[in-house]
């Protein structure tokens, strides 16, 4: 078990999210960033979609109630253990009763915690992750609170060292400023003008930003298209509505919406994004669906080559992985 | 038809659109329906999920298995086989749902339609509706079609939030809000009928196809 002695503003449990759902009307949900979740899961030794703590806006603590391995990643935090400096993206070993602090977030937006065994909360529509618009899934389908105590899954028999660390080059590059995008989806709705507009601009996350969409401010893509009949939309979609400023939808956006969708962050980059904090700008650069997926599949096999560097890691490793 | 007239179009790098047109009507959305049933039939090898929608349906797949070019021609090949082997309809259901016309927005609605609020009770529960479409949020099902007299615009300002099991209509459409939601629609009135419940299975009380009557509750 863990337990949230000093809850910081918003902490959730997640995983990959929801991936077979979006027909019942349930979207994709899951971390914020997909990559660190993953990446702290390997690091620990767990299945990379096991459930997490997924943390944000603010310091806290949790205590862990038994001896646990642990790593935090994503976004960047001042943190303790027992007093004791954490580092990111490397194992940290807790003993029974010791208590773990963020102090403060110090850039980036979401911070990941895993714990080795990962954090056992009931499967729902075929996840772990907390849909707070819903009240389901995570724990109780609420946000964390202090005196909540939520259960670990057993301990791995085989465990990576203490210290093990994940290399920054296996890491997205979170201090670009450029977010990769695709285009094709309704492309006919836009002309040369705009897509110049959208790739030649800096744009501003907006306060209005939060796991369904982040608001971009910066020059309106001038046009008012109004709502076309509803259709699919994903993470990383950019609608344009009246307004003709940009929103990047996010982990909880709608399944389905009326809104043009003038391209799609690339998933591979999604988390760049969403590690983006109010006031801070990005640059959008269109690239193939093609290299979009390169760059999708090399960030996986950078999870497989964490998860088998943490297995030799191990004082147990025998060579065999 | 045949694949001829369906296109492909990526959304982003996981997923594909088939568009099977430009003009929604009752019939494409009959074709894009039946051919969502043909493609989950067809077990196709890294499909997540598939999204029907009113001139399109959208695939998701894992693009560290398929590339977009692949998997567009095997979606493509499977509707074409789809839409000639004459898949079955599933059985739809009929359901009544109590609702309490206490709604905020009621008598705006009958100022606006220019009906008495009684009318616009009247009107409301006199239909059965069919099912478009799930999605937006989780069980919230689009339906249609709305007595014509009834067919107001969208609220220019959508509420922040919107209380789930509110009842609520915008053009030609009416729905059941299943959580709290922001929304645009106006609310007439509130059920105490529960849309989704992620441990049921379907977890959506309505599908697509299904019809769906309103009965008035003191």
């Amino acid at each position: 078990m863990i337990t949230i002695t000093r809850a910081p503003p918003y902490l959730t449990v997640q995983n990959g999210g929801r991936l077979h759902s979006r027909s019942f009307g349930v979207p994709r949900g899951g971390a914020m960033d997909t990559f660190a979740i993953r990446a702290v899961n390997a690091i620990v030794g767990n299945s990379v979609d096991a459930a997490a703590l997924e943390w944000a806006l603010g310091g806290g603590s949790v205590r862990f109630d038994r001896n646990c391995l642990f790593a935090i990643g994503g976004a960047s935090a001042r943190a303790t253990l027992s007093g004791k400096g954490v580092a990111p993206c490397t194992t940290t070993y807790a003993r029974a009763g010791e208590e773990f602090t963020v102090e403060q977030i110090t850039s980036g937006r979401f911070l990941y915690l895993a714990c080795d065994g990962g954090i056992d909360v009931p499967i729902l529509l075929g996840s772990r992750s907390t849909y707070l618009p819903g009240h389901f899934g995570g724990y109780e389908g609420r946000m964390l609170r202090s005196g909540d105590s939520i259960a670990l899954g057993a301990r791995p028999t085989s465990l990576p060292a203490e210290g093990f660390h994940s290399a920054a080059d296996l890491m997205p590059r979170y201090d670009s400023a450029i977010v990769h995008i695709t285009s094709g989806t309704q492309n006919d709705l836009f002309d040369e003008s705009a897509w110049r507009t959208l790739t030649e601009s800096d744009y501003r996350i907006s306060t209005a930003s939060d796991r369904t969409g982040y608001k971009l401010e910066g020059p309106a893509l001038g046009n008012s298209l109004g709502m076309l009949p509803s259709e699919a939309g994903c993470p990383g979609a950019i609608q344009i509505p009246g307004d003709g400023l940009p929103i990047a939808l996010m982990a909880d956006a709608p399944t389905i919406g009326g809104y043009p969708k003038i391209a799609v962050v690339s998933e591979a980059d999604l988390p760049i994004l969403a590690q983006r904090r109010p006031g801070e700008s990005i640059r959008f650069q269109l690239i193939t669906i093609e290299q979009s997926q390169r760059a999708l599949k090399r960030r996986a096999s950078d999870i497989h080559t964490i998860s088998q560097l943490a297995a030799r890691s191990s004082p147990d490793w025998r060579g065999i992985s | 038809m045949t694949t001829a007239s369906l296109r492909p179009r990526p959304l982003g790098d996981s997923a594909v659109s088939i568009v099977f047109g430009a003009e929604r009507s009752a019939e494409l959305l009959r074709r894009v329906h039946s051919a969502a049933r043909a493609l989950e039939a067809a077990n196709i090898p890294h499909v997540d999920d598939i999204v029907p929608a009113y001139l399109a349906l959208t695939v998701f797949y894992d693009p560290r298995h398929a590339s977009y070019e692949e998997i567009s021609a095997t979606l493509l090949a499977a509707c074409d086989r789809g839409t000639h082997s004459s898949a079955r309809s599933p059985k739809s259901r009929e359901h009544r749902i109590p609702v309490r016309y206490d709604g905020m927005d009621l008598e705006a609605v009958a100022i606006s339609t220019g009906l008495s609020v009684e009318d616009v009770i009247a009107r409301h529960s006199a239909r059965a509706y069919t099912v478009d479409l799930l999605g937006f949020v989780p069980g919230f099902a689009y339906l249609s079609e709305l007595d014509p007299s009834l067919h107001l615009p969208r609220r220019a300002q959508p509420r922040p939030r919107i209380a789930a099991g509110s009842v609520a209509i915008a053009a030609a459409q009416t729905a059941i809000y299943p959580l709290d939601t922001p929304g645009g629609w106006h609310i007439i009135g509130s059920t105490q009928t529960v849309m989704f419940d992620p441990t049921r299975d379907p977890p959506a009380l309505l599908a697509p196809g299904d019809t769906a009557r309103f009965e008035r509750v003191p």
